[in-house]
C-alpha cells in the first residue's frame, strides 16, 4: 500500500518554546490515522505544517511524494484541510460558499456542480444551505465545513478536532460521514483529537503525542492489548506514565 | 486575470457589499447624510434670507421733528422699513426693543446742526434676545440704510456748497480699476474675488482625496483581519491558489469598494458644497474660471488621476501590510488610526497654504509622504506646475513597489498567521 504521508524528525520552535520535538510517522493510503493527545501536545502544529500553513524549523514532510516545504502549491492540490476553529464567509450562503471553494479545484462547471452536489449530500443541511452562513449554528457550520473539505475528493483530508465543541447529534453525524466517506472513496484521513473514544471508533491507526513527541503508534486494538487497557484513554494514560517514568 | 485572482475578487466584492457595516457606513450613509446636511443648510439659509428681506420694523423716538429727521424717516420708509413712532422718555422707548428690534433716537436740534454745517448725532439701539443671525442681519441692514442716507446727505451738501461740482469726483477722486493677469492676459476680475474662488475650488480636491484614501485603507486593513476574526484565513491559505493572488484579490476588492464609496462620497460632497456655497457664489457673480483662461488642461486631469491612483495603491499596500499583522478587526482599525495622520498632514498644510511658503523641513516631510502628490496635482490643475508631480509619480511608484514587496513578504510566510503588533515594552 502506498504511503500518502511521510513525516521525519519534524521540529518546530517558537520563541521560548519547542512545539514539536522530532515527530516521525507515516500514513498509508486509504487509512484513517489519528493524532491523539492533550491540548498543546503538538497535534495542530503538525497538521498546520502538513497543510503548508507554517514551516518546520527542521525535519522533513511529504504528501504523495511532494515536499510540503518546497512544493507547497502541489501539496495544496492534493489536500483538503479543516482547521479546528474554522468559519465560513458570513455574508455568503452555504451554497455560495461551497461553489466558491469548489471553483479553486475544478475548471469546468460540471465538475464544480458535481462537487457541490456531493457537499449537499455530505452536509445533510438541505434547504438551509440557501441561507447565509451567519444564521447557522455551530454544528451546522461544522457540517458545512466538513462537506467543503471532502467534496473535492482530496488525496488526503486533514481534520483538526472535527467534532470539538459539538453536541452529540452533530458529532455523531460527522463521525459517520468521515468513516463512510473514507471507506467509500478510499480517501486517506489524518485526524487530530483529544477525544479518545472518537478516535477509537474512527481510526485504523493512531499516534499518541505528548509534549511535541510521538510516544506510541499502532492500531487501537494493538495498543489496548499491548498496555492491557480497556480503552484508548486508559492506554494513553499508561503510555504517558511509562514515558514520564522512563 | 488569473482564475484564482478573479474568484477571490468576486468573492471579496460580494462579501464586502453584503456587509451592512460597509454598505451603510461607507456608501449609503455618506451618500445620504451629506446631501441632507446641505439641504438642511439650504432650507435654514433660505428662510433666513426670506425673513431678512421682509419689512424691517424700526421704533423711532423723534425729539427733533426738523426737516432732516423727516428726510431720514422718508428715506427709510422708501426702503422697506416700517416706522413706529414712540413718545416719552428714552428709558421708556428702549423697552420697545427689549424683546429684539431696532430703536432710533433723533435728538433735539439734529436738523439745525446739520443745516448749519455742524455734525449731527443719532443713536441706534439694537435689541438682542436670541443672539440669532437674523438679529445680526437686521443690524447690518439698518447700518447700511443709514450709510445710504448719509451718502445722499453728503451729495446734497456738496451740490449746495460747491456749485457745478460732480459729487463723485469729490467723494472718490481716485478710481481704482483692479484686474488680474492670468497666464499673461489681463482679466477684469478683482484679485480677491479670483483667489477666493480658486481657493474654494482647490479645497474640494484635497478633501475628497483625503476621504477616499481613509476609506480605502480601512477596507484594505480590515479585510485580512476579518478573515482572521471569522477564522476563514487558515482555510484560504490551504486551497490551491498562490498567496500573492490572495493578497492581490484583497487589493483589487478593496480598490473596487473604495471606488464605489468614492463615487458616492464625491457626488454627495459636491452636492453639499454647492448647497452651502450657492449664497457666496451668487454674491460674487458666479465667476466661471474657464471664461478667464483657467481651464484645467487634459494633461492636468490625467496627472491628477495618475497620482490619485498611485496614492490609492500605495495606501492600500501599506494598509494591507499593516493589516496582515493585526490579529483582529479592532487591531487593524487601531493601526489605520495611526497611519491616517500622514494623510491628514499634506491636506491640512496644503489646503490653506502653499508648499513654497512652508519651512524647508516641513516641505521635506511632505514630499516624503506619497499622499502629498494628489493634493499638489489638484493644485497644479490651475497653476500648471507639473514638475513636482512627475517627480512624485516616480517616488510613489518606488514607495508602492517597496510596500507591496513588504506585504508579499509578510503574506507568503507564516507571519500572516503568527505575526502581530506588540505595544508591550521589552523588559530591561
Amino acid at each position: 500500500m502506498a504511503r500518502v504521508v511521510v513525516v521525519r524528525d519534524l521540529v518546530k520552535e517558537y520563541p521560548g518554546r519547542r512545539a514539536l520535538d522530532g515527530i516521525t510517522f507515516e500514513v498509508e493510503e486509504g487509512e484513517i490515522f489519528g493524532l491523539i493527545g492533550p491540548n498543546g501536545a503538538g497535534k495542530t502544529t503538525t497538521l498546520r505544517i502538513l497543510a503548508t500553513i507554517i514551516k518546520p524549523t527542521s525535519g522533513y514532510a511529504e504528501i504523495c511524494g511532494k515536499d510540503v516545504i518546497r512544493e507547497g502549491m502541489e501539496v495544496r492540490k492534493l489536500i483538503s484541510y479543516l482547521p479546528e476553529e474554522a468559519g465560513a464567509y458570513s455574508n455568503l450562503s452555504g451554497l455560495e460558499y461551497l461553489r466558491f471553494m469548489a471553483s479553486f479545484y475544478y475548471d469546468d462547471d460540471e465538475s464544480i456542480r458535481g462537487a457541490v452536489e456531493s457537499a449537499i449530500a455530505i452536509s445533510g443541511l438541505g434547504e438551509r444551505l440557501k441561507e447565509k452562513t451567519s444564521n447557522y449554528s455551530k454544528g451546522m457550520r461544522r457540517r458545512l465545513l466538513l462537506a467543503r473539505t471532502l467534496m473535492v475528493r482530496p488525496k488526503l483530508a486533514i481534520l483538526d478536532e472535527p467534532t470539538s465543541g459539538l453536541d452529540v447529534t452533530h458529532a455523531y453525524h460527522l463521525r459517520r460521514v468521515i468513516k463512510s466517506y473514507s471507506k467509500d472513496h478510499g480517501t486517506t484521513v489524518l485526524i487530530s483529537s483529544h477525544n479518545m473514544l472518537e478516535v477509537e471508533y474512527l481510526c485504523d491507526r493512531v499516534a499518541l503525542i505528548d509534549q511535541g513527541r510521538i510516544i506510541e503508534t499502532g492500531s487501537p486494538e494493538l495498543l489496548k492489548s499491548k498496555y492491557s487497557a480497556a480503552n484508548l484513554e486508559d492506554t494513553f494514560m499508561k503510555v504517558v506514565g511509562f514515558a514520564q517514568g522512563s | 486575470m488569473p482564475k484564482g485572482l478573479r474568484l477571490l475578487v468576486i468573492k471579496e466584492v460580494k462579501d464586502l457589499l453584503r456587509d451592512p457595516k460597509i454598505l451603510i457606513g461607507m456608501i449609503l450613509f455618506p451618500a445620504l447624510i451629506l446631501p441632507l446636511m446641505g439641504a438642511a443648510i439650504n432650507i435654514s439659509t433660505g428662510s433666513l434670507v426670506e425673513k431678512s428681506s421682509g419689512p424691517l420694523t424700526v421704533y423711532v423716538l423723534d425729539e427733533d421733528g426738523g426737516t432732516v429727521a423727516q428726510r431720514i424717516l422718508g428715506f427709510l420708509q422708501d426702503n422697506n422699513v416700517e416706522i413706529r413712532l414712540v413718545r416719552g422718555s428714552y428709558e421708556e422707548a428702549i423697552k420697545n426693543v427689549a424683546g429684539g428690534g431696532v430703536l432710533m433716537v433723533l435728538p433735539e436740534g439734529l436738523s439745525q446742526k446739520i443745516e448749519s454745517g455742524a455734525r449731527g448725532e443719532i443713536m441706534i439701539y439694537y435689541g438682542f434676545k436670541e443672539f440669532s443671525i437674523l438679529e445680526s442681519l437686521n443690524a447690518q441692514r439698518m447700518s447700511g440704510l443709514l450709510g445710504g442716507f448719509e451718502n445722499i446727505l453728503v451729495r446734497g451738501l456738496i451740490s449746495e456748497n460747491v456749485p457745478g461740482a460732480n459729487p463723485d469726483s469729490i467723494l472718490n477722486p481716485l478710481l481704482v480699476n483692479e484686474k488680474s493677469v492670468i497666464k499673461g492676459v489681463a482679466q477684469p476680475i478683482s484679485p480677491y474675488v479670483l483667489t477666493n474662488i480658486v481657493r474654494m475650488q482647490g479645497l474640494m480636491g484635497p478633501l475628497v482625496i483625503m476621504i477616499v484614501l481613509i476609506l480605502a485603507m480601512q477596507v484594505a486593513a480590515t479585510s485580512i483581519a476579518i478573515e482572521k476574526e471569522a477564522k476563514t484565513l487558515e482555510t484560504l491559505l490551504t486551497i490551491p491558489v498562490s498567496r500573492l493572488n490572495i493578497l492581490f484579490g484583497k487589493l483589487v476588492g478593496s480598490v473596487t469598494i473604495a471606488l464605489l464609496a468614492t463615487i458616492a462620497n464625491v457626488f454627495a460632497f459636491t452636492y453639499y458644497v454647492s448647497s452651502i456655497t450657492s449664497q457666496v457664489t451668487s454674491s460674487i457673480g458666479n465667476l466661471d474660471l474657464a471664461s478667464v483662461g483657467l481651464i484645467p488642461p487634459p494633461e492636468g486631469y490625467f496627472l491628477l488621476g495618475l497620482t490619485l491612483f498611485g496614492a490609492l495603491v500605495s495606501a492600500l499596500a501599506l494598509a494591507l501590510t499593516l493589516g496582515t499583522l493585526a490579529q483582529d478587526v479592532r487591531g487593524a482599525q487601531s493601526i489605520i488610526g495611526i497611519v491616517i495622520v500622514p494623510i491628514f498632514l499634506p491636506t491640512i498644510f496644503l489646503m490653506m497654504g502653499d508648499m513654497q511658503t512652508l519651512p524647508f523641513s516641513i516641505q521635506m516631510v511632505l514630499y516624503a509622504i506619497p499622499f502629498t502628490y494628489p493634493v499638489l496635482a489638484s493644485q497644479s490643475l490651475i497653476t500648471g506646475n507639473y514638475a513636482p508631480i512627475l517627480a512624485g509619480l516616480v517616488y510613489m511608484a518606488f514607495f508602492t513597489l517597496f510596500t507591496l514587496y513588504l506585504a508579499a513578504k509578510v503574506f507568503t510566510t507564516e507571519k500572516v498567521m503568527t505575526g502581530r503588533f506588540s505595544f508591550k515594552r521589552r523588559r530591561l
